[in-house]
């Protein structure tokens, strides 16, 4: 039974756990707009790093550097799109 | 077809590498596709016109609830995978049926939350702001119900088949995909709910 239940996983089960309890702080405590979005993109981000490499297995074969430049490539186009936009259409710049 | 025994069955053909890696791809145009979302719904969010603002009627229980269901899901399909790789087909059926409970929990609860919003007048078509958040929910949920349906195929495949390199690395594949939904929501939930309710 216990096999089942890798330390590697269950730690990473409780870690984005952990995340999401911090991220709920920004709506339970009294924190600033921009302190609270920080705290949001850091717990976002740490918990998609998560997933990606223990639960997604991403650097476990020999094409990971094929599979990580796919996907960073794409978050850095999504990000391109999201802050180009608000550039132009939400700060007016 | 040449079998690398060294790997886990779901890699152990060249074939099967190709499959997952491929699937990679994929996940990097579903990123993009979320991305357009996202945009959208930043660029609209405060045009609330006559309807309600985000923090009038986003409610914090319900998505707690949906968050915590679909984080323990993906937890539990990842247990799925590991259980397969130990070979034990029995553990991993059952990791994937409570995977597929879970979800459906999720769904459950946002269908629940989409009635809801309708009744309470932020339907589709109330405001720029309501149109670009049930777009955004709805394809996301969208992707969850056809995961549930892709998730029981895989169950009764490997049921019928066994743990093969074909089974093992389609079940592998619809993991990766289960995990990105877990993803999705991480920012549909940090920066839909929590900034909108801040």
């Amino acid at each position: 039974m216990k096999q089942l239940f890798p330390a590697k996983q269950v730690m990473g089960f409780v870690f984005s756990l952990i995340l999401t309890a911090i991220a709920l702080a920004v709506y339970f405590l009294d924190v600033s707009f921009t302190a609270g979005l920080t705290i949001l993109i850091v717990t976002a981000f740490v918990q998609a790093l998560l997933q990606l490499i223990v639960f997604m297995h991403a650097g476990e074969t020999k094409d990971k550097w094929s599979i990580y430049g796919n996907v960073y490539f794409m978050i850095f186009i999504a990000l391109i799109t999201i802050f180009g936009t608000l550039f132009l259409f939400s700060w007016d710049m | 077809m040449k079998i690398d025994h060294s790997q886990p069955l779901e890699y152990s053909t060249g074939q099967n590498n190709l499959n997952i890696f491929g699937f990679w791809i994929f996940l990097g145009a579903e990123i993009m596709l979320f991305a357009t979302l996202f945009t959208t719904f930043f660029t609209l969010e405060h045009r609330t016109g006559n309807g309600p603002t985000g923090a009038e009627i986003f409610e914090i229980t319900p998505v707690l609830i949906e968050t915590i269901l679909l984080l323990t899901s993906s937890f539990v399909i990842g247990l799925g995978i590991h259980a397969m790789r130990l070979g034990n087909k029995k553990a991993m059926i059952t990791f994937f049926s409570i995977t597929l409970l879970l979800g459906l929990g999720f769904l459950g609860f946002e269908i629940f939350e989409f009635v809801h919003y309708v009744h309470i007048g932020a339907g589709l078509q109330t405001s720029a702001f309501t149109a670009s958040l049930l777009t955004t929910l709805g394809t996301h949920g969208a992707h969850v119900t056809f995961g549930l349906f892709w998730g029981l195929s895989i169950i009764l495949q490997v049921k019928k088949r066994g743990l093969t390199p074909e089974t093992a690395n389609k079940s592998f594949i619809f993991s990766l995909y289960w995990h990105f939904l877990d993803v999705v929501w991480i920012f549909i939930f940090s920066f839909i709910y929590l900034k909108g309710m801040m």
